[in-house]
């Protein structure tokens, strides 16, 4: 498993997309998540009792920076199938939009714009806001999982 | 002549304890609303709730919330009390509530719930109700209408006024007039906040933003 890590990070490229992912969904979700304001001062705060959906964001955040670019290694180096990259990218999204509270910017404007609908779909992404979170992550060390399983088979191939 | 002077000592002393009672009940936590023109800066806030805190105060926190929020129930278990400590009780900021009551069905009945209980001079001990038993889903029924009458039940609210205000939808124009007020002021997402200086100058931000940033702001404004 470490090796396949050192395999696709080695690259400096790989390594510099992976700390671009993380920063910007990490950023990206707590500013969704309203724990980073950014107007009109720029104030962070973790709410008592909101610590868990902090942690999971860092998690999230941490797996796709992972999982995404060594799908993208997979595609681009083996020229291998985007059936995985699928995978990682849905995770990364569901996971992402777990975090648009109801109450903030992008929901208010759902609601506004779809009404009722648009309110129940909220309100079911507020609601199940952490179990939502948690399946992401969990689809998201799958994919890892099977990503790491097939480039050890795809490289020792490669490498006969 | 004694006489007079005892009668007109005694009407001067009622005028005093009447001026003196005057005073200490504006400077009291809850005012009733009944100003129909009352505006905060270019706010209207004539239908939103009671003012928390002195009514002169130079600053003037409008709350765009709604119950059922997440954020908004954040920011009043984590920075609403240190500025109620910091700036509404000492005289410094009061604060209105207004709603924008668009989470969920429950959103607006506890809206008007809240100024039910208004009627009877507990608006913000409803107020507060409500978020001390916030639950975490939306629309779960902990603001349906039977457990907003158990809520007032439990404050010792007079239950026939509550549940005829609440069952006949007396309110339900004033929080559809909030909820247009606060569109007009583009409060994209609950809570959104307007604080308004003593010259009416006004800071608009959204979200349960932390003490720091409240009090970097009224203190420019002070």
């Amino acid at each position: 498993m470490v090796k396949i890590l050192k395999l696709v990070f080695s690259n400096f490229k790989y390594s510099l997309l992976a700390i671009g992912i993380f920063i910007s969904m990490l950023i990206g979700l707590l500013i969704l998540s309203e724990f980073i304001f950014i107007t009109p001062y720029l104030a962070a705060h973790i709410p008592q009792g909101t610590e868990f959906g902090f942690s999971l964001i860092v998690i999230l955040s941490g797996l796709s920076a992972i999982v995404l670019p060594m799908n993208i290694y997979r595609i681009n180096i083996l020229k291998n199938s985007k059936g995985k990259m699928g995978g990682s990218v849905f995770g990364s999204f569901i996971g992402a939009a777990a975090g648009a509270c109801s109450c903030g910017p992008i929901g208010f404007a759902i609601i506004s714009t779809f009404g009722s609908v648009g309110a129940t779909s909220m309100a079911f992404l507020t609601n199940y806001e952490i179990p939502i979170r948690i399946a992401a992550i969990g689809l998201l060390a799958f994919t890892y999982y099977t990503t790491v399983k097939s480039l050890k088979v795809e490289c020792k191939l490669k490498s006969l | 002549m004694n006489k007079k002077g005892v009668i007109i000592g005694v009407i001067v002393a009622i005028v005093v304890i009447g001026l003196i009672a005057t005073y200490s009940s504006s400077a009291s936590i809850e005012t009733v609303n009944l100003d129909m023109g009352r505006t905060h800066g270019d706010v209207s806030t004539a239908m939103g709730s009671p003012i928390l805190g002195d009514p002169n105060a130079p600053i003037t926190i409008v709350e765009f919330g709604d119950f059922q929020c997440h954020a908004c129930y954040n920011w009043f278990h984590t920075h609403k009390p240190a500025i109620y400590e910091n700036y509404i009780s000492t005289g410094k900021a009061n604060l209105v509530f207004v709603d924008l009551a668009i989470l969920g069905r429950d959103s607006s009945i506890a809206a008007q719930a809240a100024y039910c209980a208004e009627d009877q001079g507990k608006y913000w001990d409803y107020h507060d109700k409500l978020y001390n038993s916030q639950e975490s889903k939306i629309d779960n029924g902990w603001a349906n209408s039977e457990s907003l009458k158990n809520f007032a039940f439990s404050l010792g609210l007079d239950m026939d006024l509550f549940d005829s205000c609440l069952d006949s939808g007396k309110y339900t124009k004033r929080v559809q007039y909030n909820l247009s007020e606060a569109k007009k002021h583009n409060a994209r997402a609950t809570p959104t906040f307007i604080i308004v200086g003593p010259d009416d100058q006004q800071e608009q931000f959204q979200g349960g933003q932390p003490y720091s940033t409240f009090k970097k702001i009224m203190d420019n404004m002070i």
